[in-house]
């Protein structure tokens, strides 16, 4: 093998995977448990551990790589620990409660479906600027970007000299319809940095419109809070991991995920963008692997510790989510849009005495204290336990024998709490407890594929994730997909996607533009005119920041895209425009076109509406510069027997009873083999579970196909 | 199967616990032994040793004395039979004026008072207000229930009281 060029490493809540790749394609991985307090100490210890498994040490690994990707968790951690900056608030007289009313939604977002209905345990988040620190100042712009009432500037200036006598460390200034026209918010940012040198402190100043100048206030102002509040601490996490990556010799920048699936370095000037980007690797790299095996339709599932992420591909076409939420608040970042239920390895079990009902979390063991099995001090049951009970899980070989799983210490545990209080055998009840796991996973997927109107034999189903495997005969049981793939580097699918992103830019702006249903020539015209005018400054925008982050000019392109809805509507649908200016009518109809067939692909033809005439509610931008990117290898299929990869027997209980299943060993196995059920395929990072009768197939991409029987 | 301790509850009583954990609380299967906890609770705060059956409000209890089960006040003030309305023997004081209303609500909309009235119920002793009603004029004093402690006791705690 030759040297690795590309370092990916995604930090998720539990565990952080590295992958490394060289330009042949060849993958390692490595494993480590998340450190939240210094995320340089995870990523070190599973880059080392990915190092061992290339056969190289640290210092080779990173004086000869040409990139590093980490995506981490340290401003996501920032916002839920609450351990942010300490910030002040300007905003328009008369808005100044908005921070305590936030959306409805967030006062129960995240909640399991029994706490919604429960609205006793309802409760909005703390929010990130007291209601002390905010401060109304006397300005109107209405919804044209037409000045209603003049900016009442010594209220301004009283407001900023406040707050600096409060010792705020972050000014935030948010005014209504500062998207459309931020004149206002311009001024009062210019009143506070004079207010701030007179003071002779130093205090960093946001405004919305800078930080994304889309429309919907409550998104806009969290989007700017917690840009300000959260990535300084990011910043440092991000900035530890650079200077642990040069410690070892690496000799450039260290990149990040955004959570529109791009690349941008630690210095990106909207941190926030990147805050929601472990799950985005996933769908970047089932994209991949959908041009190796020919389909787009692909539903991309990563089942973890503690969370299901669902993605769909739906005939080459992704969808961005505009107002996601994190941490409960609703923000204003496009994200590439995932489903997610709770369910993982990690979740706990719980029993109730009276009724004897089941309910799995929402509750993960997490990393520390873990599973009972891991004998790290945890005390709840988990579907870890489970799975080590019944002997899917090697207690020997658990990340490669770095843990040695007690599985009688869980098998005690599990009985006492679980399987006594149900009253039946403990493999009986450890085997229900993950049917019920499995149903859940199955039922979204089942609801996430209705969702798209497609017929499920039309979709791939890819599975990664650390338990992905393990779970996935359960999960992709009956739906009948078209295909079910997983991966020998499953574990780290995430990591792997990240590194087949391009380095990324995304600016758009909120628009009000209306078409007619039948437009004359002349309007077009205008209206391509319009368009042209806000690409041209978002490109000049975009750019200056890919140059000023080291790429060369003729490397970066370009691709503007319209956010179009039927008038009338509620919902946009992304069009990528065909081509790069409106120079004329036809050239707009043909952007009118493009929309009607993306529509038509999303929904469906006969949906299509276009007498409503047509609304332009965003233009934006996406520029990107190429990357080296891995390549899977493809080899010529083998023989069908994998007994090269068999390396034992083991007791597994499979539905209802004790097999004694084939081992295999994951990495071992080569193109062409065929493994049958029962059988449990292992790697150090991850466990396939075949139940008996099921086949996997090993194709010559060495992928892996599950085949129900 | 859960439990917490008489320290958790007792701050869960007196609204001391954070919000995450009171949630945490809320959202899993009630503790078995909660009742009996809270009761302990309760009961180290009141300044007397007659047992606590039941809560009847904050300040309230249902209670085991010498002279049987009676209504009692934190501070003491017996109400007499748990059987009899409490109420009957509390200080009252009615609200039936516009300036009497406008007392309690000094800048929000008042009822009418031809329609309805508000009748707080104070402990005579101790002057805790125990319990507001609000009713049409002329509508009788509300008993709010009468509990089936031995029911309650024997068929919901498991615990029969002798």
């Amino acid at each position: 093998m030759t040297h690795p060029i590309v370092i990916g490493i995604d930090a998720g809540g539990t565990m952080t995977d590295t992958i490394l790749v060289d330009r042949d394609g060849h993958f390692k991985i490595g494993k480590s448990a998340t450190t939240p307090k210094n995320e340089s100490e995870g990523f070190i210890a599973s880059a080392e551990d990915a190092a061992d498994a290339w056969g190289c040490t640290l210092e080779e690994l990173f004086s000869g790589v040409n990139v590093v990707l980490y995506s981490g968790t340290g401003m996501l951690n920032t916002l839920l620990s609450r351990t942010g900056r300490k910030l002040g608030l300007i905003t328009t007289k008369g808005l100044e409660d908005m921070v305590l009313m936030g959306r409805g939604l967030q006062a129960w977002a995240d909640y399991s479906y029994a706490d919604r209905l429960h609205a006793v345990t309802h409760q909005h988040p703390d929010p990130l600027v007291p209601r002390r620190r905010t401060h109304g100042v006397t300005e109107r712009i209405d919804q044209f970007g037409d000045i209603v009432l003049p900016l009442y500037e010594h209220e301004a200036r009283a407001a900023a000299k406040k707050l600096i006598a409060d010792k705020v460390e972050s000014i935030c200034i948010m005014t209504v319809f500062s998207h459309v026209n931020p004149t206002h918010e311009k001024r009062i940012a210019e009143i506070c940095r004079e207010e701030i040198k007179a003071a002779g402190v130093e205090i960093g100043v946001y405004t919305s419109h800078e930080v994304r100048p889309v429309i919907r206030e409550q998104s806009r102002l969290n989007s700017v809070l917690i840009e300000a509040y959260a990535t300084a601490r990011g910043r440092m996490q991000l900035k530890s991991i650079e200077n642990a990556s040069k410690k070892y010799g690496f000799k450039y920048g260290v990149q990040t995920l955004l959570s529109f699936g791009g690349l941008t370095s630690i210095n990106h000037p909207r941190l926030h963008e990147t805050m929601i980007s472990g799950p985005i690797g996933g769908i970047l790299g089932a994209a991949y692997v959908g041009k190796l095996i020919g389909n787009d339709s692909l539903i991309c599932s990563d089942m973890g510790g503690t969370s299901f992420d669902m993605g769909v591909i739906t005939r080459g076409q992704t969808r961005i989510e505009n107002e996601p939420l994190m941490d409960r608040f609703k923000l204003n970042v496009p994200t590439l849009h995932l489903d997610t239920i709770g369910a993982g390895a990690g979740m706990i079990l719980k029993v109730d005495p009276l009724t004897k009902k089941v309910s799995l979390g929402p509750e993960s063991a997490g990393s520390d204290p873990g599973p009972i099995c891991f004998a790290r001090g945890g005390t709840e049951p988990t579907i870890a336990d489970c799975d080590a009970i019944l002997g899917r899980l090697n207690p020997d070989y658990f990340l490669g024998g770095k843990v040695k799983l007690q599985v009688e210490k869980a098998r005690a545990a599990f009985k006492e709490k679980c399987a006594d209080v149900l009253g039946v055998g403990v493999e009986e009840a450890a085997e229900g407890m993950i049917d019920m796991l499995e149903a859940d996973a199955n039922n979204a997927l089942r609801r996430v594929i209705s969702g798209q109107g497609i017929h499920p034999s039309e979709f791939t189903l890819l599975s990664y994730g650390g338990s992905g495997p393990l779970h996935l005969a359960g999960c992709s049981k009956g739906i009948g997909f078209k295909d079910i793939i997983t991966f020998q580097f499953a574990a780290a699918f995430s990591a792997f996607g990240c590194t087949t992103a391009d380095f990324m830019r995304r600016h758009s702006v909120s628009t009000q533009i209306d078409v007619s249903g039948k437009p004359e020539a002349a309007a077009l015209t205008s209206v391509g005119e319009k368009v042209s005018e806000v690409w041209r400054d978002l490109a000049d925008a975009a750019v200056a920041e890919m140059l000023a982050d080291g790429h060369a000019r003729e490397k970066i392109t370009t691709t503007p895209f319209l956010m179009m809805r039927y008038t009338g509507q509620l919902e946009d649908v992304e069009v990528i425009s065909p081509l790069p200016v409106v120079a004329s009518a036809q050239d707009m109809q043909k952007i009118i076109d493009e929309f009607e067939q993306v529509y038509a692909k999303v929904n469906h033809r006969v949906s299509r509406y276009g007498e409503a005439g047509y609304s332009i509610t965003e233009l934006g931008l996406v520029a990107t510069a190429d990357k080296v990117k891995p390549v899977l290898v493809k080899r010529p299929l083998g023989k069908s027997d994998p007994a090269s990869a068999h390396k034992g027997i083991r007791q597994a209980y499979i539905g209802g009873r004790w097999h004694a299943a084939n081992l295999y060993e994951m990495d071992d196995l080569q193109p062409g083999h065929e493994v049958i059920g029962p059988a449990i395929i292992e790697h150090p990072a991850t466990t396939l579970v075949v139940h008996p009768g099921d086949q996997v197939f090993v194709d010559e991409w060495t992928l892996l196909h599950y085949r129900h029987s | 199967m859960t439990s917490y301790s008489k320290e958790v509850i007792a701050d869960l009583v007196a609204g001391k616990l954070p919000w995450p954990q009171t949630r945490r609380i809320m959202s899993a299967y009630k503790d078995d032994d909660r009742f009996f906890k809270y009761i302990q609770v309760l009961q180290d705060r009141v300044g007397w040793n007659d047992p606590i059956l039941l809560p009847v409000s904050e300040h309230l209890f249902i209670c085991d004395s010498p002279e049987g089960r009676v209504t009692k006040c934190e501070c003491g003030h017996s109400f007499g039979d748990y059987r009899k309305n409490w109420k009957l023997s509390a200080s009252i004081i009615v609200r039936d004026t516009e300036e009497a209303l406008r007392e309690i609500y000094p800048t929000s909309d008042i009822p009418d008072p031809q329609w309805m009235e508000i009748r707080e119920f104070i402990c005579p002793q101790c002057g805790t207000l125990h319990e507001v009603e609000a009713a049409a004029p002329g509508y009788p004093i509300v008993h709010d229930f009468e509990p089936d402690l031995e029911g309650f006791y024997r068929e919901w705690l498991g615990r029969p009281l002798e």
